[in-house]
């Protein structure tokens, strides 16, 4: 038994596209190394699949490199890049049963018949669909469909695999069972996976690099806690999970923080700061923000009225009108001995300097 | 080396393909085209002689302005005798829908010079028809229809009808009924139900079945020929004519071009305002 | 079982009945051709009258003995076969080039390839003569497989479009990136998926090309008379039932082959999702 082929080292180098005067992709440059799970994260449009398209050579680079092991793969077609990819709508071949859909690639590699044979049946077993080989792609559900696509895509050991957005089809209760599934595919095959979602629940519970996208650009690079406890802009902060946002008027430096006057009026200390440019916001996540009937310690204190509450899952969500037009959004746990508000009460929000960040708009 | 041809490209590839048909149209479509418009203007030198004959001579206009005029009546029999048929298909169920949907289908299958062949049977002095109105007592002597206008018209609205139906029936299909009900539910009655709604709905297949039924009936050769007289000729027979009775090549060429023209011109006409496609790519 | 949105109740407010009447009486009016020749052809009268007065297979027989008959529906279809190859082949190329390449060129070459569906067959016809002429084939074999290959190209066009419309064009893209090249593709993944397609756009050239009168006209010789010039040649001398068994034959094969080829096209409908 061969151990699983280690997958290989992906360059992007300054790769762009352009369809006459719309650009779908600014000039990108990233590198993925061997065998990680790596996420292409952004909403439609933001050209994460055009960037998958390029690595898999349906879409020509308008300018730039596309590098494995240092090898440019720009002129090589689709069928010699000794890629694997899987496809929103699992593009089965509707004429082929299960077993002749993932023989398939073996067969154009003139892999011998039995050697064909054993190498299938053990693709078909490590996603557990060995006995649904006889059956025809239409007999199976999508779930199953899939786990078929993902065999196909890999029992020729690939070393890089693509996937463009592959769980979107199913319900969301078999997604996080296909996205468990996938985690383990990944750690028994070691290949690298270029993953493309636009759910960020999704790129969190799989990557070990996300890469978020918006309008053509990269806006962020990075592991998901450093996406979420350190976004590079205002993008990212909103896009991966909830944020307090407030559009920065004036700065003024003191000392090692920054006092802030958004454009709403309200004033608040910031102690991280990662930009100096000119527009820029400030940015709280929910659940660093207290929420409470008495006045609080926070350097950051303000009074306002409960406007909404939300219970979902195991958290309330408080929506606190603070000031004419601005909402402060707090999330607490829902625990027995927390305090807990109601609509329309006076309450005080606070959060501390070192959990407010100015960053680029 | 250009920058494009440094990535590997599906869609060049594809590109490539059309050589192949491009390069046999080319040669057995596109230059028999240019030969026959080149060839109008041919005589010692270049010349308009021919088209100065073909618009002066009175016989050649009234040829021309006859084929309009059979070709916009035929189209607009078929659309007035097609609509209510392939109402009746679109909105029928089942084995109904299918059978009706081969009749329809099945004189198509069979070739034009068959199904005129058959007019000519019934329209014969000896003919079905005649003897059928003889036997009724409603005529005293056999009628001459053969050679008329109204014979040929007759045959080709018949053989044209499937190619308004077709397209017709496809649209119809198509409408979506949540929009009647809609209507209905605003208090409109069948008439302007009808009127308003369905018949806008199905528009897209009135202009496409008129344009094919149209365009078609302006090249048409082999009815007129076998039904129509000398009084009555299209086009196409009288180009047919310059060639194998007068072998004036040229003047062929020009009443050719000017088929041409007039074709072409109905047909982007239609395409400016459509897909272009005759309902026939892309259903 | 009513709901409104169903398209029968639509027709019981306008009027049930009186539109299936003239439905009915529309369609017998189009079947009315083939209701006189069919009986024709076994009448027992050397001139044609109906109703006949009496059956006979004598008609059938006159075709089947006078090899002039025999050789032109061998010549029909020694004609109809290679031209239904032909336009498979380049029909099933440009309808590739076009739906997969998104080249800006494809509405104009549509267009060219379409242009023989619309154009007078006569002006096609006095066109390609003298090009045939000057390639030193005039009356030749390959000059009428020609010229119904340029009338047949359209059809397979249609037809091929449609099928490779109808399913995804990332099944193509799976395929390579599973290792197969372009050609490999095509024949393992497109031809699967769209020969009932491919096979339809053939039986329609051929139909077409065997039923094609003008161009048989200017581009047969004596060798190469097709059934529909010799029907054409007789209808001028003598309108005797011959011509009418001749024809039920014809219409015989045409509505087997067009038969075959509508269900193939209602297959490929019913199979791409």
């Amino acid at each position: 038994m061969t151990a699983a082929k280690l997958g290989s080292k992906l360059t992007f180098e300054n790769v762009a596209k352009r369809y006459g005067a719309f650009t779908a992709l600014e000039p990108v440059n990233l590198v993925i190394e061997a065998g990680e799970f790596f996420a292409l994260l952004g909403p439609s449009g933001s050209g994460k699949s055009t960037l998958l398209g390029m690595a898999a050579g349906f879409v020509p680079p308008s300018q730039g490199r596309i590098l494995v092991e240092g090898k440019d793969i720009s002129r090589v077609p689709p069928e010699r890049r000794n890629i694997g990819m899987v496809f929103q709508n699992y593009s089965l071949f509707p004429f082929l049963n299960v077993f002749r859909n993932v023989a398939f690639p073996l067969e154009m590699r003139r892999v011998p018949k039995n050697e064909i044979a054993e190498r299938v049946n053990r693709m078909l077993s490590m996603v557990r669909l060995s006995h649904l080989a006889d059956r025809l792609p239409s007999q199976l559900s999508g779930g199953q469909q899939q786990r078929v696509a993902l065999a196909r895509a890999a029992v020729y050991d690939p070393s890089v695999l693509l996937m463009d957005e592959p769980l979107g089809a199913l319900d969301k209760n078999l997604r996080e069972e296909m996205q468990d599934e996938i985690k383990q595919f990944h750690a028994k095959i070691g290949a690298t996976i270029i993953y493309v979602t636009h759910d960020q629940h999704e790129a969190a519970a799989m990557a070990d690099r996300t890469a978020v996208l918006n309008q053509g650009m990269v806006m962020q690079c990075g592991p998901q806690s450093q996406l979420y406890e350190a976004p590079a802009n205002a993008f990212v902060a909103g896009f991966l999970g909830e944020a307090n946002i407030l559009r920065v008027a004036e700065v003024a430096t003191e000392g090692y923080a920054a006092r802030v006057k958004s454009v709403e009026g309200i004033e608040l200390t910031a102690a991280r700061r990662t930009a100096n440019g000119a527009s820029l916001v400030a940015c709280i996540r929910p659940e660093n923000v207290v929420v409470s009937k008495t006045p609080l310690q926070n350097a950051n204190l303000f009074e306002g009225t409960v406007v909404n509450v939300v219970h979902a899952g195991g958290n309330i969500r408080y929506r606190v009108q603070v000031n004419g037009s601005c909402c402060f959004i707090a999330r607490t746990p829902t625990r027995r001995e927390h305090e807990k508000h109601q609509q329309g009460e006076r309450v005080f929000v606070g959060f501390d300097p070192e959990d407010t960040l100015l960053i680029p708009e | 080396m250009t920058p494009s041809s440094r990535y590997w490209s599906a869609g060049r590839t594809f590109a490539w393909l059309a050589v192949p048909p491009l390069v046999f149209l080319a040669a057995f479509l596109v230059i028999p085209l240019a030969r026959v418009i080149v060839g109008s203007f041919t005589g010692s030198g270049l010349t308009l002689a021919h088209y100065e004959k073909v618009f002066s001579a009175p016989v050649y206009t009234h040829v021309f302005v006859y084929t309009l005029q059979v070709a916009f009546t035929v189209t607009a029999l078929c659309l007035v005798i097609a609509y209510p048929l392939a109402f009746v298909i679109a909105n029928i169920r089942g084995t109904a829908q299918k059978l009706m949907t081969i009749l329809v289908l099945v004189p198509l299958w069979s070739s034009v010079v068959i199904r005129s062949y058959a007019w000519m049977i019934l329209f014969q002095r000896r003919g079905i028809l005649n003897e059928a109105l003889l036997s009724l007592g409603w005529i005293d002597e056999p009628l001459q229809i053969l050679q008329t206008s109204v014979a040929v018209q007759v045959a080709m609205v018949h053989i044209l009808l499937p190619f308004m139906v077709l397209p017709l029936v496809t649209t119809m299909m198509g409408i979506d009924h949540t929009l009647i009900r809609a209507g209905r539910v605003l208090g409109a009655g069948p008439v302007r139900l009808f009127l308003r709604i369905y018949l806008r709905l199905s528009l897209p297949g009135v202009t496409a079945g008129c344009a094919l039924v149209f365009i078609t009936a302006l090249g048409f050769y082999i009815t007129p020929a076998l039904l129509g007289g000398t009084q009555n000729t299209m086009t196409a027979v009288v180009i047919e004519e310059a060639v194998s009775v007068f072998f004036d090549w040229p003047l062929a060429s020009a009443l050719s071009t000017v088929l041409l023209v007039i074709t072409m011109g109905i047909y982007l006409l239609y395409a400016r305002f459509t897909r272009g496609d005759l309902g026939m790519v892309g259903k | 079982m009513r709901p409104d949105t169903h398209p029968g109740s639509l027709m019981a407010r306008i009027g049930n009945s009186a539109l299936l009447v003239y439905a009915v009486l529309v369609l017998a009016f189009l079947m009315l051709p083939l209701a006189i020749i069919v009986p024709m052809s076994f009448s027992d009268q050397p001139y044609l009258t109906f109703p006949p007065s009496g059956w006979t297979w004598h008609w059938y027989e006159e075709v089947r003995n006078q090899p002039r008959w025999l050789t032109a529906a061998w010549n029909s279809v020694r004609i109809g076969v290679p031209v239904a190859l032909l336009s498979v082949v380049f029909g099933t190329l440009a309808a590739l080039a076009v739906t997969r390449s998104g080249s800006g060129w494809s509405k104009p070459f549509s267009l060219l390839v379409l242009a023989p569906m619309m154009l007078p067959h006569v002006i096609i016809a006095i066109g390609l003569y003298p090009t045939i002429v000057s390639l030193g084939l005039a009356g030749s074999y390959l000059a009428i497989v020609i010229g119904h290959t340029v009338v047949g190209i359209p059809f397979v066009f249609v037809t091929v479009s449609a099928a490779l419309k109808n399913y995804p064009p990332t099944l193509d893209m799976a395929a390579r990136t599973l290792g197969a090249n372009g050609w490999k593709t095509f024949l393992r993944v497109t031809l699967p998926m769209t020969w009932p397609g491919i096979a339809s756009g053939g039986l329609l050239a051929f139909a077409t090309s065997f039923d094609e009168l003008m161009l048989a006209l200017f581009l047969t010789g004596i060798r190469t008379e097709t059934l529909p010039r010799i029907i054409w040649d007789q209808l001028s001398f003598a309108l005797t039932p011959t011509i009418a068994a001749a024809a039920t034959l014809i219409l015989l094969l045409t509505t087997l082959l067009l038969g075959i080829a509508s269900l193939l096209g209602a297959r490929r409908s019913r199979k791409g999702e």
